[in-house]
């Protein structure tokens, strides 16, 4: 969990942190906005020996290299009958419409690896399941993976942590995840129908997982990202560092995905012919033209609970509070919080607080906006 | 003690904070006591509160200056298995398991009057075994493994042990073990007589209530 | 690779036929119906103190739908400690908990093998989350605690064809079962929490493929035609707080709404799943 990355503070500095996060505007540690997102390098198709790859590297030293492997398999379950030629009652169907193309869960697999954590570790194993959980939440994404009813793709994801894990690496491995898959490109399929499938050679004819636009090379769909959301006090800070996260009241991870169908319409011909109308409708039109699908959200556990509380003067010993007890190691009494000193928050977060955060990354020009602008301005190479 | 009990499940209002002190299994929220435990709640009046409430201190409270009523959830009478985390402050009786020139290793079996389930370790330091003489103390001359010592907390210690000590005259060894393997009895503050064999063996012994 | 050590059937292999009922057929198509309203959960059955060698214990049971060949759910957890760290653990000023999700090997359709998978790893973390809110982790510090849930039996239905059932959405309800299991066994076992937590699950489902989706409390995914979109929700009852959430799904995000919503019926499933709580640890004591 969150919890096994301690950040080293004491209590004093976590609660110089807490308060200085907690004023309007907030005043964060790096001196970012509070949805200001950490500055990264990012390129794709760096592994030539993969069917799509990405490598990401945040500015603070923290690199992922993501690779996607893909494989034929057998559908389960699939008639694996002969197609006999010419047989009577056994018609080859050629042409599948997309409600048949059903995909599985298990066409995917996602392995994550951090440095300095065993491969059973639960940090792992959470990071894994969030990251496909996205991916694979409305079952879009494995019909992607559909060959024929005999056969599909089966995808190897390999999502590895180079650096050791400085802050809560959940947004850089769903970045780079998401940028590797754009990037991936399956062989072009040369057989028809249901036959056993073979495929172009020609690796420049090959298909893109995520189609693109013949026009600007851009995709229309595009794979889930995840971000990472916190609050403080009133506040509501994004792409938390670690020392943020150690004194976050609540943190989430919120999947945010894109759908395709309207994005496709509005990069198309509607946005044109709205443009002659008025202009300014058809720049709303265009904003609100993403139609962005809220695909998971996880309650990370924060830190924050396993920080050290301080002592306040009050209680304290040395400070000439009542002597009562003699041994000064004493434990300190339940007491009321006071002011300046540090209390490792207990129970968890308003219903309502976990509401706003959701708002806050769903709302229109919203922060799931601005990532997304972001990553279209990645070049795809 | 206690003028009036009845039961409390964990997060169930006590009462305000401006008219209870915490006691244990109790916790603030939004100046509001709750319970924090499943169990019987007591509140004791503050003129017998500072006496020795030995039997499930969690947490001993800080008198505050205006003398409030404690108000306390204890399991005794819910379960009869309690799990108690010895505490400063506390007497306990342990078992000597080895001894070093530095220290004696020691497993906490009882703490206050509860007997503890788990196993938690215990340290008595050379220079805490004995108030005076320090430098004179040797552990072989005060221990043996297998002693019973009665010893109190003074510090929740490192990751293992908590550090005890037998500074005081009522603290020490209460049992011992001959090395002929019987039972002894003390015959002064610093050493046991096996009955059978006639011979003395030296420890840090305990004064006798 | 092929196994040399053991005598392998033949290679080419066939699927042996299976004729499909029409009688049986029509008897599922209308099974798959819930008679509960919208707002009901399933009754639920809970006791503690089942272990006798543990520090605390719980047992959960929740009925099965009424129809026979369902198994409900059924979670036995089991707290050990709070007792001492291992050596070479670092010093801890907290309680640290670890807390272990397991299905029995027979507990659902698949077999499950006796090591943990990543789903059950899965849910240990979110377990995990949803008690570290609720319990006051500096009244033991130096110490651990192991929560250990069993799923006894999984809340599927053996009737429907593996292709119905997603097990995706059981592992929800499986979820929101171990955190109030686990929440009574804490209470049983004597180590101090906030408040006492449970889980609810709620669904946002669709029952034909025409109608209109509708939110249901404590769904069975079998019943349905499709789940949309699902949350479990660990609530604190008396701080109005959530410890975890854990949301699944497809949803506009234009419709902030229909997700409050969804939040807003998975605390009502987790305050009715507090009151049998609350019910149960009131028996303990007398």
């Amino acid at each position: 969990m969150a919890s096994t990355q301690h950040a080293l503070l004491s209590p004093a500095e976590l609660a110089y942190l807490h308060a200085a996060l907690s004023l309007t505007p907030p005043i964060r540690p790096d001196g970012r906005s509070p949805a200001q997102f950490r500055p990264l390098v990012a390129e794709t198709g760096i592994l030539p020996g993969t069917n799509g790859s990405a490598r990401i590297c945040f500015a603070d030293g923290t690199e992922a290299i993501v690779g996607v492997k893909a494989e034929v398999e057998r559908t389960r379950g699939g008639y694996e009958g002969e197609i006999v030629e010419g047989g009577g009652a056994e018609e080859v169907v050629t042409d599948v419409n997309d409600e048949e193309k059903k995909g599985e869960s298990d066409w995917v697999e996602m392995t994550v690896e951090i440095p300095g954590l065993r491969d059973d570790d639960a940090t792992t194993a959470f990071l894994g399941a969030m990251i496909s959980e996205a991916l694979l939440a409305d079952g879009g994404f494995s019909r992607r993976l559909w060959i024929n009813r005999r056969f599909h793709w089966k995808l190897y994801l390999d999502i590895l942590l180079i650096s050791p894990p400085l802050s809560y690496p959940l947004p850089l491995l769903s970045l780079t995840t998401h940028l590797a898959l754009l990037a991936t490109r399956l062989p072009r399929l040369k057989s028809e129908g249901d036959e056993d499938p073979f495929f172009d050679d020609d690796w420049a004819a090959a298909r893109y997982l995520y189609p693109r636009n013949k026009k600007d090379g851009k995709t229309t769909a595009r794979p889930p990202v995840t971000l990472l959301v916190m609050a403080v006090g009133n506040n509501i800070i994004f792409d938390p560092a670690k020392e943020e996260l150690a004194v976050a009241d609540v943190a989430l991870a919120v999947s945010i995905g894109e759908d395709a169908t309207t994005a496709a319409t509005a990069t198309g011909d509607d946005a044109s012919l709205m443009m002659d109308v008025d202009s300014t409708t058809a720049a709303a039109a265009i904003t609100s033209a993403r139609n962005l699908r809220l695909l998971s959200i996880r309650t990370i556990d924060p830190p924050s609970r396993l920080t050290p509380s301080g002592v306040p003067n009050a209680t304290n010993t040395a400070y000439g509070a009542a002597t009562t007890q003699k041994q000064p190691e004493a434990r300190t009494a339940e007491a009321e919080a006071v002011e300046g000193v540090w209390r490792a928050p207990r129970g968890g977060a308003k219903p309502l607080v976990m509401a706003a955060l959701v708002h806050k990354v769903l709302e229109k020009g919203g922060i799931a906006d601005e990532v997304l602008d972001a990553l279209h301005a990645v070049d795809l190479g | 003690m206690a003028s009036s009990s009845s039961i409390a499940l964990p997060g169930q209002l006590l009462g305000p904070a401006s008219k209870f002190q915490p006691g244990p299994g109790t916790h603030i929220h939004q100046s509001n006591l709750y319970s924090s435990l499943l169990g019987v709640v007591h509140i004791s009046q503050p003129a017998k509160a500072p006496g020795p409430t030995k039997r499930l201190t969690k947490i001993t409270p800080a008198p505050a200056p205006a003398e409030l009523p404690t108000v306390s959830v204890s399991r005794s009478g819910v379960s009869e298995k309690r799990e108690v985390l010895p505490e400063v402050g506390n007497t306990v009786l342990c078992r000597v398991i080895r001894i070093t020139p530095r220290q004696a290793v020691v497993a906490i079996l009882i703490c206050g009057d509860t007997v503890l389930h788990a196993e938690w370790q215990g340290l008595i330091r050379v220079q805490d075994v004995r108030a005076t003489e320090k430098d004179k103390v040797k552990i072989y001359e005060s221990f043996r493994p297998g002693d019973i010592v009665r010893a109190e907390v003074i510090s929740l210690g490192d990751q293992a042990n908590f550090y005890l000590s037998t500074a005081r005259n009522e603290l020490g060894v209460l049992l011992a073990t001959s090395e002929a393997g019987n039972n002894m009895f003390p015959v002064n503050w610093k050493e046991y007589q096996d009955p059978e064999t006639g011979v003395s063996e030296p420890r840090k012994v305990a004064r006798p209530y | 690779m092929t196994d040399r050590r053991r005598i392998n059937g033949p290679v080419g292999a066939t699927i042996p036929l299976v004729f499909e009922d029409v009688e049986d057929y029509e008897q599922v198509a209308t099974k798959a119906a819930r008679s509960r309203a919208p707002n009901a959960v399933r009754k639920m059955y809970l006791k503690t103190g089942v272990t006798p060698s543990a520090s605390g214990s719980a047992y959960l049971e929740i009925e099965t739908s009424g129809k026979g060949g369902v198994s409900g759910l059924k979670l036995s957890c089991t707290v050990y400690g709070p007792r001492s760290l291992p050596r070479s653990s670092p010093f801890s000023p907290h309680i640290i908990l670890s807390t272990h999700v397991k299905y029995a090997p027979f507990a659902t359709k698949q077999r499950r093998g006796y090591l943990r998978d990543p789903a059950e790893r899965d849910l240990g973390s979110h377990l995990e989350a949803a008690l570290r809110g609720a319990i006051i982790a500096d009244r033991w510090p130096k110490s651990g605690v192991d929560i250990i849930v069993s799923i006894i039996e999984g809340d599927q239905d053996r009737e429907t064809s593996k292709t119905q059932g997603d097990e995706a959405w059981d592992i929800m309800n499986a979820l929101s079962g171990c955190i109030t299991v686990a929440s009574a066994a804490l209470a049983d076992a004597g180590i101090d929490c906030v408040d006492t937590v449970a889980g609810g699950v709620a669904a946002l489902v669709r029952d034909t493929a025409d109608s209109s989706p509708s939110i249901v409390v404590d769904p069975i995914p079998s019943e349905h035609e499709k789940i949309l979109a699902s949350c479990c929700v660990a609530y604190l009852p008396t701080r109005n707080e959530v410890t975890n959430l854990w949301y699944k799904g497809d949803l506009p995000a234009s419709d902030m709404e229909l997700y409050t919503k969804l939040v807003e019926k998975g605390i009502q499933a987790s305050t009715n799943a507090n009151r049998v709580l609350l019910e149960c640890l009131g028996e303990t004591v007398n």
